[in-house]
C-alpha cells in the first residue's frame, strides 16, 4: 500500500475512535441543570489538559509562533461567537441542539483537530516503523475529546448518535490533514506552532468564556474545583503515555 | 541531599528572598485605592483575572517540569494537591469562599478570609519551594510569577478592608501578613525536597494541583460574579500567555 493511505487509513481509525468518547453518556438520561454544569466542569478540564500539551508541543518549535497561534485562536472563538449570535444560525435541524455553546465546542475540537492532523503527519514523516504505534496513541488520545464534545452535547438534549456522529466529524479533519502534512512535511513543519497554538488558544478561551461561567451558576465551587482538575490532571497523564 | 555545602545554604537565601518579595509585594495591591476609596466592582473582577491567568501560568510550567521528569509521580502529586486543598477546605468551612459583606455586628467572615488568604498563600509558597529545588532560574521565574500575582490579589483584599474604615499603611500591612505563610512553607517544601530528591516530580505536582485548584474555585467564580465573563477571559487568557512567552524567553 501506499505509504499516503497508509496514513489516510490510520488517521480514520483515529477518528471514529473519538466516537467512543460519547458512550458513557448512554447512562446520562435525565438532565438536571447540575449535570450540565458537572459536565461542562468535566470538558473544561479535558480541554484544558489538552492546551497545556499543545502548548507544550508547539513551544518546541517556536515560542513566538505558538503565542500568534494563539492569539488567532482567541480572537478565532470571539469572532465565530459574534456570528452565531447575531446570525442566530439554527442547527437543531442537524441533531446538534443547544445552540451557540454546542455549535462553538464541535468547531473547537475541529479545528483543533486540524492542528492535531498536522502534528500526526509530521511525526508520521520522521519514520513509518511507528505508525502503528503513534495511530494507537492517537486513537486512545481522542477518546476523552470524544468525551468532552458529548458531555456539553448531550446534557443539551442531543441523541446518542449525534454525539457520537459529532464526535467523529470533529476528528475528520485528522486524516485529511495527515496525508498533506506527511507528504510534504518539509512545507508543512514551520506552520506546526501556529496551528497548535490556534487550537490551544481557541480552547482556553472557550473554556474560559463558556463553559466555566455556565458550570459556575448550576454547581458549587468544591464540585466544580474538584472536577475540572482532576479531569486535566488525567487529560496530562494520558497525552504524556500515549 | 541534593545540594552540596555553599551551593544549599545559597539556595535557601534565595528561596527565603524570592518567598519574601512576593509576600512584601503584595503590599502593592493598596495602589489603586490611594486613587479612590471603593473601586468599581469591574476593577476587582479584572483583578481577580488576572491573578487567575498568573497562577494558571504558573501551574502550566510546574506541570511541564514535573511531567518531564516522572509523569506518574507528577499525576499523584497533583491529585494529592488538589486532594488537600478540597479537604482543607472542608475542614476550614471555607465552602464558599466568597468576599461577602459582613454582617452589622461587626463579626462577619473576616476571621475565614484571613484563613481563606494563609491557605492560598501556602501553596504559592509550595510552588516556589519545589521550583527553586529545580534550578535557580526556574525558582525564580515562577517565584515572579506569584509576585506579580499577589498584586491584584491583594488589591481584593484591601477591596474588603478599606471601604471598613482600615487605613492604607495598616491595609498594606495586613495583605503582606497574609502572604507570610508563603515564605514558611517554600522553606519547608525546598529543604524537604533537598533532603529527598525523588519526591520532586510529585511536589511539583503538588504545587501545580493545589494552584490550578485555587484557581478554579477561587479567582475564576470571583471574578465572573463582577463582570461579564468575556472580559474575564480575554484578561486571564493574556495573564496565562505573558507567563508562558516569558517562561519559554530564559
Amino acid at each position: 500500500m501506499e505509504a499516503w493511505l497508509v496514513v489516510l487509513l490510520y488517521g480514520l481509525i483515529t477518528a471514529l475512535a473519538t466516537g467512543l468518547g460519547a458512550l458513557p453518556f448512554i447512562f446520562v438520561r435525565h438532565v438536571f441543570g447540575r449535570t450540565v454544569a458537572c459536565a461542562n466542569a468535566v470538558a473544561a478540564g479535558l480541554m484544558l489538559g489538552a492546551s497545556f500539551g499543545l502548548v507544550a508541543e508547539g513551544t518546541l518549535y517556536g515560542h513566538w509562533q505558538t503565542l500568534v497561534g494563539a492569539v488567532l485562536g482567541m480572537l478565532f472563538i470571539l469572532g465565530t461567537q459574534r456570528t452565531i449570535h447575531e446570525h442566530k444560525i439554527d442547527f437543531s435541524s442537524l441533531g446538534l441542539v443547544g445552540g451557540q455553546r454546542a455549535l462553538l465546542i464541535v468547531v473547537v475540537m475541529t479545528i483543533h483537530s486540524f492542528a492535531e492532523g498536522v502534528a500526526v503527519g509530521v511525526a508520521f514523516g520522521g519514520g513509518e516503523k511507528l505508525a502503528l504505534l503513534i495511530t494507537m496513541a492517537i486513537a486512545v488520545h481522542n477518546v476523552p475529546e470524544g468525551l468532552a464534545i458529548s458531555a456539553v452535547l448531550r446534557p443539551h438534549g442531543a441523541s446518542l448518535l449525534a454525539c457520537i456522529g459529532w464526535s467523529i466529524v470533529s476528528s475528520l479533519p485528522q486524516p485529511l490533514m495527515a496525508v498533506p502534512a506527511f507528504l510534504f512535511v518539509d512545507a508543512f513543519r514551520p506552520v506546526l506552532p501556529y496551528g497548535l497554538g490556534f487550537a490551544a488558544g481557541a480552547m482556553v478561551f472557550m473554556v474560559l468564556d463558556e463553559l466555566l461561567p455556565e458550570a459556575y451558576e448550576e454547581a458549587s465551587r468544591p464540585v466544580i474545583g474538584l472536577l475540572v482538575s482532576t479531569s486535566l490532571a488525567g487529560m496530562i497523564l494520558l497525552q504524556q503515555y500515549l | 541531599m541534593m545540594f552540596e555545602g555553599t551551593v544549599f545554604v545559597s539556595r535557601l537565601w534565595a528561596v527565603v528572598l524570592y518567598s519574601g518579595l512576593a509576600a512584601a509585594c503584595a503590599a502593592l495591591g493598596v495602589l489603586p485605592f490611594m486613587a479612590r476609596r471603593r473601586l468599581p466592582s469591574a476593577w476587582l473582577g479584572w483583578a481577580d483575572a488576572l491573578a487567575a491567568g498568573l497562577m494558571l501560568g504558573a501551574s502550566y510550567i510546574l506541570v511541564v517540569e514535573g511531567i518531564e521528569r516522572l509523569p506518574l509521580a507528577e499525576t499523584f502529586g497533583t491529585l494529592a494537591g488538589i486532594a488537600t486543598l478540597y479537604a482543607t477546605h472542608a475542614l476550614t468551612g471555607i465552602w464558599k469562599p466568597g468576599l461577602r459583606p459582613a454582617r452589622p455586628d461587626g463579626s462577619g467572615p473576616t476571621d475565614k478570609l484571613w484563613l481563606r488568604n494563609a491557605i492560598h498563600s501556602s501553596a504559592e509558597g509550595v510552588s516556589i519551594g519545589a521550583a527553586m529545588a529545580v534550578d535557580l532560574d526556574f525558582g525564580i521565574f515562577v517565584a515572579l510569577a506569584l509576585t506579580a500575582h499577589n498584586v491584584p490579589e491583594a488589591t481584593a483584599l484591601c477591596a474588603y478592608l478599606v471601604p471598613r474604615g482600615v487605613r492604607l499603611l495598616p491595609a498594606a500591612l495586613l495583605c503582606v501578613a497574609a502572604n507570610l505563610g508563603q515564605i514558611v512553607l517554600a522553606v519547608l517544601t525546598f529543604l524537604m525536597v533537598a533532603e529527598q530528591p525523588a519526591l520532586l516530580p510529585a511536589a511539583l505536582g503538588f504545587a501545580a494541583g493545589a494552584l490550578i485548584y485555587l484557581v478554579v474555585v477561587e479567582l475564576l467564580p470571583d471574578s465572573f460574579a463582577k463582570t461579564g465573563h468575556t472580559t474575564i477571559a480575554v484578561l486571564t487568557s493574556v495573564a496565562l500567555g505573558a507567563v508562558v512567552i516569558f517562561r519559554g524567553m530564559i
